[in-house]
Order: C-alpha cells, then sequence, then structure tokens
C-alpha cells in the first residue's frame, strides 16, 4: 500500500473546477462531511480557524469505541490552488505527538482540476529540518525494505 | 504503550536520516549477518565511525548486534522499520478514504460550475 512514494501521497483528477475543491477544504461544514478515512468513522469539527495562523481540531469517531484527536494550525492558504497544515495526533494514539505536514495542492485541468494531498515530516520535525536531504531518500529505502518482492522492478 | 512508541519512531527516522546508514541497512538487506570490519571495508570509512553509525541503528532497533570475542556481527532486523512503515501506510490509508469521499460529496453538491 506505500507504494514508491517517499511519503503518503495522493493524486487524484476531480471533475470540478479548483475553487470547488479548494471550498471543500475552506469550511468546517463541508470538511466535516468528507475528511475522514471512511463513513464508518465520524468527524466532529471541534475548532475551525481558516486562515493562515489559525488553528484546527478534529475528532475522529471511531464505532462507538475510541475517539481521535488531530490538530494542527495553517501555515500557507492561497486560494483557489494550495493549503499547508501541521496535523498532529493527541494522546493517547500510538502515533500521538509526531509533527507531521500536510500540503494539498489544487491544479486546474481542462475538464476540472486536479488535487495532490502529500503527507510529509512524518518523523519528528526537527529531526527532518537537520537532515532536510536525507528525508526522501530514507523513505524511499524504507518501503524497499518493507517490500521486498518489489525491489527487481525498480 | 503511547509514551514508548513516540521516541521509538524518532530513531528509526533519525537512524534513516543518514546517507551512510540507510547505504549499511541496504548491505544488510538481504537478511546475511556481516561484521563491523566487514563493514567498514566496504564503505570505506575509519572503523569508529562505522561503530557510531551501528549503535545509531542498533538504538533505532533497525540492526542487531552479537558478539562473538572479539568480533562483532551485525543483522537487519525487519521489526525495527515496521511501525515507520504502519504509521505512513495509516495516513496514506487515510487519504485515500477521504479523497474517495470528497468525489462523492462533490458530484453530489450543487452543480454551479460543473461543465
Amino acid at each position: 500500500m506505500i507504494g514508491d512514494k517517499s511519503c503518503a501521497e495522493i493524486r487524484r483528477r476531480l471533475a470540478h473546477s479548483p475553487e470547488r475543491v479548494f471550498a471543500a477544504f475552506a469550511s468546517a461544514d463541508l470538511v466535516q462531511r468528507w475528511l475522514t478515512p471512511s463513513p464508518e468513522i465520524r468527524l466532529s469539527v471541534l475548532q475551525f480557524d481558516f486562515r493562515e495562523g489559525g488553528s484546527y481540531r478534529f475528532a475522529y469517531h471511531v464505532q462507538g469505541t475510541t475517539t481521535v484527536i488531530v490538530a494542527g494550525s495553517f501555515s500557507v492558504i492561497k486560494p483557489p490552488s494550495k493549503i499547508v497544515f501541521s496535523w498532529v495526533i493527541e494522546p493517547p494514539d500510538e502515533h500521538a505527538g509526531i509533527q507531521s505536514e500536510v500540503s494539498v495542492a489544487i491544479r486546474p485541468e481542462r475538464t476540472g482540476s486536479e488535487l495532490v494531498i502529500r503527507h510529509e515530516k512524518l518523523g519528528r520535525a526537527d529531526a527532518i529540518e537537520r537532515h532536510a536531504t536525507g528525508w526522501r531518500g530514507a523513505v524511499d529505502h524504507l518501503t524497499e525494505l518493507l517490500a521486498p518482492e518489489e525491489q527487481h522492478v525498480r | 504503550m503511547a509514551m514508548y512508541s513516540r521516541p521509538a519512531l524518532d530513531l528509526t527516522f533519525h537512524a534513516l536520516a543518514d546517507g551512510t546508514r540507510r547505504s549499511m541497512i541496504h548491505a544488510l538487506a538481504k537478511g546475511e549477518t556481516r561484521s563491523a570490519g566487514e563493514l567498514g571495508r566496504q564503505f570505506r570509512s575509519a572503523q569508529p565511525t562505522i561503530s557510531k553509525h551501528l549503535k545509531v541503528l542498533e538504538e533505532a532497533g533497525i540492526v542487531e548486534r552479537k558478539v562473538e570475542g572479539r568480533v562483532h556481527q551485525f543483522r537487519l532486523r525487519r521489526k525495527g522499520l515496521e511501525q515507520a512503515g504502519r504509521w505512513i501506510g495509516r495516513h496514506q490509508a487515510f487519504w485515500e478514504g477521504a479523497v474517495d469521499q470528497l468525489d462523492r460529496l462533490l458530484a453530489e453538491g450543487t452543480s454551479d460550475d460543473r461543465r
């Protein structure tokens, strides 16, 4: 599932204008309706201040059992083409406290737009800054190791 | 568990953030055991440098060390990379699902700018 990417990356063509795709990220009401991994996981938007420097806080309700809280702040908002925000899962979660970053790029296409979501900096932020050049390769190697049967294709 | 796992993940990503260490992982990737001396010759590095890299990899749980007399043997622990892989995979799955739902939401929404 990890593929050959150096981070979690989704690239998708959508039959809608960049403005409409951007709008789906820009309001709590809309975000609440789609920003979850599956319809079984319900999102409550606890806080949503959609401006550069503004913060958000999401609660993900996993079918009556656990709630996972994700929080962060928006560092870049450029309608209708770019959004960057930090992404930190709160305790108690296996991955709590890791400072990661999500970049959303929306590009116009002849019939709609292309949406690219990259979830980066999946390690500790200060470590990444110290080793910025090593990062991309690091996860490439990691994925090779996790999927050794794919090595011959590369 | 939560208290343990973040530092572990930090150690993993720190260990992976260096080119020489990644090459060392690669050299051990087929599962064979290599001594510190063999690795030093392969990477044409001074033994103290190699020892330092191996220590970082060992602390991250990526390699394990077996001491046989004066020879230190190293082997890759695949488990050491599993947690980092799960963390990346978790977000890959998250966004795949979310974008599916975004696509559905946009399709059912008002078609004000549909072309």
